[in-house]
Order: C-alpha cells, then sequence, then structure tokens
C-alpha cells in the first residue's frame, strides 16, 4: 500500500448570498470544492498539486492535515486517518500555508521555535540539532532573534518553513509556498526543499501556481480542476499534451527569396530576420530546420518552447476550467 | 503539558510588551473607582443602606482592580478565528480547547496583576470611607483567594465558550455584548450585588457570573463568615466544571462543522 491512499475525496462547502431585492431570504449555494477525488503518493515523492484558483488544492492539503472533515470518501497517511486520529495523525506532518503565519507576531523568531518544540515535545538535544541544521540551510542565522513583524516575506517565508519542519515530519504540506517571493528567494526556496526531499526522504506534496516551482521541483505533477483531477503523471508528459506551439527566431547573413512553409506554420519577415511558429506535432523540428537552411545562409536562431504559464492557460481552458 | 504551559508564558510575557495600554487602564480603572465610590457616598448621604459604605468601597475597588480579569478579550485570537490563521493551531497535536485556555489565562492572569497591584495599594492609601478596607480576618483572606482561583478558571471557561461561538458567527461582536451585558450587571461590576434587593440576590448569587469576583469579594471582606465558604467554594467548583464541560462540547461541535476563512 502507498504511503498517501486517497479514494473518493468529496467535500463540499454552503455560501450564502447577499439576498437579492424583493426576496424573502437569502439564496444557498452549496459549492463542492471535492467531487471524488483519488490517488496515491508514495514515501519520498515529491508532488506538485496545481490547478486554478478555487479547483480544491488547498481543501484536499486541509483535509489531509486533518483540519477539515471531509462529507465522503476515504484517505490513510501512513495507516491514519487523518480527521479521526488528528492529534496522534499531526505529528508526522508539517503543513506551510503560504499566505499564513504560525509564528508569533511580536516576538523574535526563535522564541516562536521553542515554543513549537515543547508543543511537538522535541527533545533538547534533538531540537539543538535539527535547529542548526535548518538555521544553516535556509540562512537564518542572523534573523533568530528578531521580531518576526520586521522581517521581509522572503525571510519570514523561510522561517516558516523552518517551524514547520523542526519536528522532522515525514510528511509536508506546502500550500503555495512561494507566493510573493522574489527570484533570489523562491530558488533558495526550491533549493531548500530540494535537499530536504533528498537529505531527509521528507515526502512533499506541494500547491503552486507557479510552473517553475513544479518544473524545478516535482517529478510529479496532478492537476485539478472543478474539484476533479484531471491529469497525473509526469511534467513533460502533461506539456508535451499542450505545447502545440514553438516560435523560431532566424536571422539570415543575406537577402533571402520567400521560402514556401507548410500549412499551419505562419511566419513574419522583417528585413532579413524571420520568425515563425510552428507546431512540432505537425511539422517535425528536424524538417523545419532542413526548410530554413536551404533557404540561406543562417547566422543567428533561437527556438522557444512556448511560455510554461501559457501552456497552463492553454491546458486549463482546453479542460474547460 | 510542556506544551499548554509554554503557550501560557509566552502569552504572559506578550502582555508585559504592552505596557502603555496598562498604565492607560489603571488610571482608567482609578477613575471610574473614584467616581463610583463619589456616587455611593452620595447614595448613603441621603440614605443609609444596611451594608457599610466601608464595605462598598472595598467591592468596588476590588472590582475595578481585577476588572482586566473579567472583561479582556485576546485580540490576536479572535483575528485568528475571523482571518482562518486558526488553521495551524488546528494542526498542532495538541487538545485546542486547552491550548487557548491556557492562552486566555496568561492574558488575563498577566493583564489583571498587572493592572490589579498597583490600584490596590493606591485604594489601601485613600482614606477611610472611601478607600479599600483590610480583609475581614486571616481565614477570609485566604478564603478569598481561594474563591478568586475558582473565579478565574470560570472566567477563563466563559471567554473560551465566547471565543467557540466566534467560531460560528465570525464576528465577537454580538456574543461579547450580550454576555459581556450580563458579566457586568450579575457579576457586580456595574451595581455591587450586595446592593441588589435580598430576593434578587439568592438568585443572581447562584449564576455564574456571581462565581467570578463576588464570591471572592463577599469573602474577604467578611460578608460571606468563614464557615459559609464550603457552600460557596461547592457552587464555584459545579459552574467551573459545568462551564469547562460546555466549553468543550462546543470546540468539539465546532471542530465537525469546521470551514477555514480565506481560502
Amino acid at each position: 500500500m502507498s504511503y498517501i491512499e486517497v479514494n473518493g475525496l468529496r467535500k463540499s462547502f454552503v455560501v450564502r448570498k447577499k439576498r437579492e431585492k424583493g426576496k424573502l431570504f437569502r439564496e444557498k449555494d452549496t459549492v463542492e470544492a471535492l467531487k471524488g477525488v483519488s490517488f496515491s503518493v508514495e514515501k519520498g515523492e515529491l508532488v506538485g498539486y496545481i490547478g486554478p484558483n478555487g479547483a480544491g488544492k488547498s481543501t484536499t492539503v486541509k483535509i489531509l492535515s486533518g483540519i477539515l472533515t471531509p462529507d465522503g470518501g476515504e484517505a490513510l497517511v501512513g495507516g491514519r486517518v487523518p480527521w479521526r486520529e488528528r492529534r496522534e495523525y499531526v505529528k508526522h506532518i508539517g503543513v506551510v500555508f503560504g499566505q499564513r503565519s504560525q509564528l508569533w507576531w511580536d516576538v523574535p523568531i526563535i522564541d516562536s521555535f521553542s515554543l513549537l518544540k515543547d508543543i511537538y515535545r522535541i527533545p533538547s538535544a534533538e531540537y539543538e540539532k535539527r535547529l542548526g541544521e535548518l538555521k544553516e540551510a535556509l540562512g537564518l542565522n542572523d534573523i533568530m532573534r528578531t521580531p518576526l513583524r520586521l522581517l521581509s516575506l522572503g525571510q519570514r517565508m523561510r522561517a516558516e518553513l523552518c517551524g514547520s519542519l523542526l519536528h522532522r515530519p515525514e510528511l509536508l504540506f506546502l500550500d503555495e509556498p512561494t507566493i510573493g517571493l522574489d527570484a533570489v528567494s523562491k530558488i533558495a526556496l526550491r533549493d531548500f526543499l530540494k535537499w530536504e526531499n533528498s537529505e531527509h526522504g521528507t515526502t512533499i506534496m506541494l500547491t503552486t501556481h507557479d510552473m517553475e516551482d513544479i518544473a524545478a521541483l516535482c517529478s510529479r505533477v496532478m492537476v485539478l480542476g472543478h474539484g476533479q483531477k484531471l491529469f497525473d503523471g509526469r511534467l513533460p508528459d502533461l506539456l508535451e499534451k499542450f505545447d502545440t506551439v514553438r516560435t523560431v527566431n532566424v536571422k539570415y547573413g543575406a537577402a533571402v527569396p520567400s521560402v514556401s512553409f507548410p500549412e499551419g506554420v505562419s511566419a513574419s519577415w522583417t528585413d532579413n530576420e524571420l520568425s515563425l511558429t510552428y507546431s512540432p506535432a505537425k511539422l517535425p523540428t528536424a524538417q523545419l530546420l532542413l526548410l530554413l537552411q536551404e533557404a540561406g545562409p543562417i547566422s543567428e536562431m533561437t527556438l522557444q518552447p512556448e511560455n510554461i504559464d501559457h501552456l497552463i492557460a492553454a491546458m486549463y481552458k482546453e479542460m474547460d476550467l | 503539558m510542556r506544551g499548554y504551559f509554554s503557550v501560557f508564558r509566552m502569552r504572559l510575557r506578550m502582555e508585559l510588551q504592552y505596557r502603555g495600554a496598562m498604565i492607560g487602564g489603571i488610571l482608567c480603572q482609578m477613575f471610574f473607582g473614584i467616581v463610583l465610590v463619589a456616587l455611593y457616598r452620595a447614595l448613603y448621604a441621603g440614605k443609609p443602606q444596611a451594608l457599610p459604605i466601608e464595605a462598598v468601597t472595598t467591592y468596588v475597588w476590588l472590582q475595578q482592580a481585577f476588572f482586566r480579569m473579567l472583561v479582556s478579550t485576546d485580540p490576536d485570537l479572535l483575528d485568528k478565528i475571523r482571518s482562518g490563521n486558526i488553521s495551524y493551531d488546528l494542526c498542532r497535536p495538541v487538545n485546542i480547547y486547552w491550548f487557548y485556555y491556557s492562552r486566555i489565562a496568561a492574558q488575563k492572569l498577566m493583564g489583571s496583576l498587572m493592572r490589579g497591584i498597583p490600584m490596590l495599594v493606591f485604594a489601601f492609601l485613600l482614606p477611610k470611607g472611601w478607600g479599600l478596607s483590610l480583609p475581614a480576618s486571616a481565614p477570609g483572606l485566604l478564603l478569598g483567594l481561594l474563591a478568586l482561583i475558582f473565579g478565574f478558571l470560570c472566567m477563563c471557561a466563559l471567554e473560551n465558550i465566547s471565543m467557540g461561538f466566534t467560531m460560528r458567527t465570525l464576528d465577537p461582536r454580538g456574543i461579547q455584548g450580550m454576555l459581556g451585558l450580563l458579566m457586568m450587571t450579575f457579576s457586580g461590576n456595574l451595581l455591587p450585588l450586595t446592593l441588589f434587593p435580598d430576593s434578587w440576590q439568592k438568585v443572581i448569587t447562584v449564576l455564574p457570573y456571581a462565581q467570578l469576583m463576588d464570591a471572592p469579594i463577599r469573602l474577604y471582606s467578611g460578608i460571606y463568615a468563614p464557615q459559609e465558604a464550603p457552600r460557596i467554594l461547592a457552587v464555584q467548583i459545579v459552574w467551573t466544571f459545568v462551564l469547562i464541560t460546555a466549553g468543550i462540547c462546543l470546540w468539539n461541535a465546532n471542530k465537525k462543522r469546521l470551514i477555514v476563512q480565506g481560502g
């Protein structure tokens, strides 16, 4: 059996709307956040969980971290049902909510950490060792005695991550951990997660809107939309399915007589420069290169895959999300 | 226990940071104390009551000194519930009721000690008939302190019940406004319970609110004789048990219908 086994998980919320003019009662809407989601995750996997806003990603994380009780379905993580054996279960997991804070606002972060030490009953020697390791890996040495409110967002997120990992969880949930971070902080965070995963074998489940996070970290990706799982597999496979268009820019050394391209290729010329988009599925790249080379002496050339965000947007559109 | 004690300690320390609020609170409670005492003196000048004026002023000053224990709310806790940051506390290996109970206890204890001690010193220094009298007897003082401990446990339990309701209504103002009014009236903060008609007192003194401050004050000032203490304490213990049980049930029920705000 896998480490995480989720079967037909369902959860709905009631949303009360403002009363319409002329009506006596407010309308109620039931929003089905999860409509029977199933998946399994092996120990030590690093899984990305993506989907548009409101797809049910955070709801899944909250159910699997024991906070919410689902309406139906089953989930077993390491042999435990999260919402039934909450107190015992949560000792073994760590959670980071990217837009929330677990550390105390007015006190130095080291004090918040020692509170967590007591809450998780981490032995002192073990705590010192782990804190030293995390401090080093997350670059927290200079800010341990600074109150949380004086830290930048990037520093704060690193401190949050440290707080969630002090008790050496087997499983770490990250709900949009890179939200609002700058490029340097994002890269540092990703490097750290990779390190934690390979060094300690921590299973990581990550929700994000930043496709770079997924590309850099996750060997496997699950796509969720309208409360259903739409894709589960490797990121390259996902991209291949939707990666329809690529852009090529070619600069020729001399004037070139116009080239005729097969259907489906759109080309535009500016002097000696050609910019075209094509679909590798219809026209193999090797064949295109041959065409381009025959046309004249190439002095410069760039080939770009389509922006990953556009791809995902196209995919959401195709999946009707 | 370590986790609960640790959060208690942390909240104590946080309370120490609000020194400006402490000074403001002391001045405000002193002002209220003096105004109330002047009011009762005027009342007594017109129509003396059975209860001596010294007992009334003592009652007023003790109420004012521990006002912060009676009426205070942890703004951070409310904020957690409103914003959904409570998620983090829900994924800790602790019992959420006792975890918050510890927080509330720390805030109420530190807040009222910081304000109460200077206030009591001030009230002792006031002239007779205006200030705080010495306890009626040594057993009266000890029994009063013991009763104050149970009163304190009840206050924290009541506060945790109002937190539990806030989990449902999201805005604390309604429930706090209602409970606050009951609390101010029936705890004797607005008007000493000793001045209510005797027939009313029979009912009022067994309500939970009378256990908070009224029972300890009466033991302190000898209105309840030390022989009556076992009965008084028994009522307090029953209420402590009932209020804590009710709070635990409320929080357990909340867990089943929980929604996390803000995505």
